[in-house]
């Protein structure tokens, strides 16, 4: 399958490159930033122009999360009620639903380049917390150009590497990740601590 | 973990050659190891004239051939106008 997408980038260039990014945007395990990094590399060969690169990347990859905020926005209340049962309850539905409110746009922004594994998760919960579509749409388009600019410039640098610096690249991106987790974890303990402490004190 | 494998990549980046893989096509095979795709379109019996940008494993596929052969003779001819870089602190014997 990665094999299949990369040739086809290879091959047909834009109109394939928006096809792929756009399904990815969705949620489908595809090797995105490879995939980015390749059509740097078909920038630096003169095969591709940066400015095509940047919009037949940057519209997939915007109407992939749009799909997927429309999905989670506008996919009814049955939908809404079946992810409250696999996230833990309506109340930690609403929690969810109130966090995606008050910090969605930087959760938003982070996602389309930094965290990128964790974005259609994102883009779900921005469309169940009802975060307003345009400010979604205004942080995804900046996080997403800022990606696809960061990624297709690197593979044009090192267009004879892409392979070595996909490798590099994916790394760093889980690093990341793993960082965000373990922050997030560490947070939940404390809170999960001072919680039960005061409990311990009210009983006391 | 995840920050000393990114850095070992990074730093054998330079000295590692960029495998062949079966997505790949003539020209960004030539442009990847510096070398011109005339060349490597006579390495595998094709015309250099056409510019074939078809993946090497569809190429395999269309000559009945495989994609493994193909890589090899790729390599064979792109190790003839660059012989493979030494990593540092290798010696020569």
């Amino acid at each position: 399958m990665r094999e299949l997408l990369l040739a086809a980038v290879a091959q047909y260039g834009s109109p394939a490159l928006f096809g792929v990014v756009m399904i990815a945007s969705l949620g489908a395990p595809l090797p995105i930033v490879l995939v980015l990094i390749v059509t740097g590399s078909l920038t630096a060969q003169g095969a591709m122009s940066f400015g095509t690169a940047l919009l037949a990347a940057g519209t997939g990859s915007i109407a992939g999360d749009m799909a997927g905020y429309a999905i989670g926005r506008w996919g009814g209340s049955a939908a809404i009620a079946r992810f409250a049962h696999l996230m833990g309850g309506s109340e930690k539905m609403e929690g969810i639903q109130n966090r995606g409110r008050r910090r969605g746009g930087l959760h938003i922004f982070l996602t389309r380049w930094l965290l990128c594994p964790l974005s259609p998760f994102v883009n779900l919960v921005s469309g169940i917390a009802g975060y307003p579509w345009l400010a979604f749409l205004a942080w995804d388009t900046i996080g997403v150009l800022l990606k696809v600019a960061i990624y297709v410039w690197l593979g044009n640098r090192f267009s004879d590497r892409v392979v070595a610096l996909d490798s590099v690249l994916g790394n760093i991106t889980w690093g990341f990740l793993a960082l965000f987790v373990a922050v997030y974890i560490g947070r939940a303990l404390v809170k999960y601590k001072r919680t039960t402490d005061y409990q311990k004190r009210l009983a006391g | 973990m995840f920050g000393y494998r990114a850095g070992r990549h990074a730093h054998y980046m330079r000295w590692e050659n960029e495998p062949i893989r079966g997505w790949m096509s003539i020209p960004f095979i030539a442009h990847a190891h510096h070398v011109p795709p005339e060349t490597l379109y006579g390495a595998i019996g094709l015309d250099p004239q056409k510019k074939d940008r078809r993946p090497i494993r569809r190429i395999a596929r269309e000559a009945n051939r495989q994609t493994d052969d193909l890589i090899r003779q790729l390599d064979a001819a792109i190790s003839q106008i660059h012989p493979h870089p030494k990593p540092p602190g290798s010696k020569d014997h």
